[in-house]
């Protein structure tokens, strides 16, 4: 026997025919009043049954609409988690390849002294060697002698100065690669600071030709994150070389820095090039928003100056337009401790 | 007497009662809050049409795509009110329009003419139902 949703109402149905066929002595009122009703319950259930399909077909296509809601929403999801690690792993490699930057600039700088020593060094070899020849051949005169000793003295000389120079080099440029590769937080002299990651990009800057100006009240200390700010600062750098400026056009790159309250420094990063137009304003710190895609523009570079600002270094970053209209500004305000 | 033209709503179909022409439209979707605010002024003319009793022609589209519980009962109250009509002699065709793919929308139609004696009744399948 199966269930049968509207077996009562059949059953009631069939007793009133019973009662409808019993009628036939009935006054003709009573028969035709019968009659209504029995139709009419009829027609009710009938529309009952209509009804009932009605709504479980509306709860059916609730319940598929819902599902489908949840396997999109469940995709957006996994789409959503997949595009926030690809967006990580590219930061990373993006810093990776400006670490790569930096050392390329280092090492270039240094060649320039290790050249020179090294020359310097050869050209005293083969003097020594000369010296000993004549000395061993007992032909050695006082003109060869005095010719050797202003070789030496010149030499010398010329291979302590490259030398130190090297020295001070790899000192500063130790510093900022060390910072920079360890994110490690220490206190520093902001304008020294500075003025070495510079340093680090010079190959950059004068191959270009650019002035670069920094002004810094003296000994201020951060207690912060170098290698952060060090990243900023080049990036912002490298912003101004990309995109500032047209090849062969020069300009000049400025860092002021002041201290507008006992607790927070201002530093404000400009450059006089091209600008940014008003509508990329707003968008410029967004990951992946770049003008160079077709010419390898990863558009992350000011999208990490932000992650850094806003981050570690507790800041804030704004963009405007130069205050004398020409290029653009970017204004970072860092507090001295970076834990406040 | 005057046409009777309410325009669709987020939750309510349009309505367009051409009584003079005898063509009667409800086309959208029905799943109002409150039914009787809807269905109300409709059945309301309708009746007044239909009780002139003139010996006419009258056709009446259901073109929609959606209803709620309650306004599956009031399109079945209207049916019977158009087979009542039709039994008093009102000629009265009935379309209900369907999208081909929606099966459901189809067998709605199929269940509510169950009841229909009188009056004409067809199924239209049409591309871009409403």
């Amino acid at each position: 026997m199966s269930f049968n949703l509207f077996d009562a109402e059949e059953k009631t149905l069939e007793q009133a025919e019973i009662l409808r066929a019993g009628l036939t002595d009935q006054p003709e009122s009573i028969r035709t009043g019968i009659n209504d009703l029995v139709d009419a319950f009829s027609r009710s259930v009938r529309e009952q049954r209509r009804l009932v399909r009605v709504s479980d077909r509306l709860q059916a296509q609730l319940a598929t609409v819902n599902q489908e809601l949840a396997r999109r929403r469940a995709e957006a999801e996994t789409a959503l988690g997949d595009l926030q690690a690809a967006q990580d792993s590219l930061i990373q490699s993006e810093k990776l390849a400006s670490l790569g930057a930096l050392v390329g600039g280092i090492a270039h700088e240094i060649n320039t002294p290790v050249g020179i020593a090294l020359s310097c060094a050869s050209h005293l070899a083969d003097s020594t060697a000369g010296l000993r020849k004549l000395f061993e051949a007992d032909n050695i005169g006082i003109e060869d002698f005095e010719r050797y000793l202003a070789t030496a003295t010149d030499t010398t000389t010329l291979i302590l100065s490259n030398c130190e120079r090297a020295a001070a080099l790899i000192r500063s440029f130790k510093q900022v690669a060390v910072d920079r590769a360890s994110s490690e937080r220490r206190r520093f002299d902001l304008g020294d600071y500075v003025r070495e990651t510079l340093a680090s990009l010079g190959p950059h800057l004068r191959q270009a030709g650019h002035t670069v100006k920094v002004e810094c009240p003296a000994g201020l200390i951060l207690d912060s994150y170098p290698g952060a700010l060090s990243q900023v600062l080049s990036n912002f750098v490298m912003n101004s070389l990309i995109h500032g400026f047209d090849s062969g056009q020069t300009g000049t790159l400025s860092i002021l820095i002041d201290q507008p309250t006992p607790q927070w420094v201002r530093l404000i990063y400009a450059d006089n090039g091209k600008g940014v137009p008003e509508s990329d304003l707003s968008r410029i710190f967004d990951p992946f928003f770049t003008t160079r895609r077709g010419s390898g523009g990863s558009g992350l570079g000011l999208h990490i100056v932000y992650n850094l600002v806003t981050g570690p270094l507790g800041g804030s970053v704004s963009v405007e337009k130069a205050a004398n209209g020409r290029g653009v500004a970017f204004t970072v305000t860092l507090p001295l401790s970076s834990e406040i | 007497m005057n046409n009777l033209k309410i325009a669709a709503t987020e939750r309510s179909p349009e309505v367009d009662f051409d009584f003079e022409r005898g063509v009667l439209v409800l086309r959208g979707e029905s799943y109002p809050e409150d039914a009787s605010a809807i269905f109300g002024p409709i059945f309301s003319a309708l009746e007044t049409f239909l009780a002139e009793g003139e010996k006419r022609e009258v056709k009446m589209d259901f073109d929609l795509t959606y209803f709620n519980s309650s306004s599956a009962k009031a399109l079945m109250n209207m049916f019977q009110m158009l087979d009542h009509a039709a039994a008093a002699g009102t000629k009265i065709t009935v379309s209900w329009f369907f999208a081909p793919d929606d099966d459901t929308m189809k067998e709605f139609g199929e269940d509510f003419s169950e009841d229909l004696k009188h009056v004409i009744f067809n199924l239209v399948a049409v591309e871009d139902a409403a």
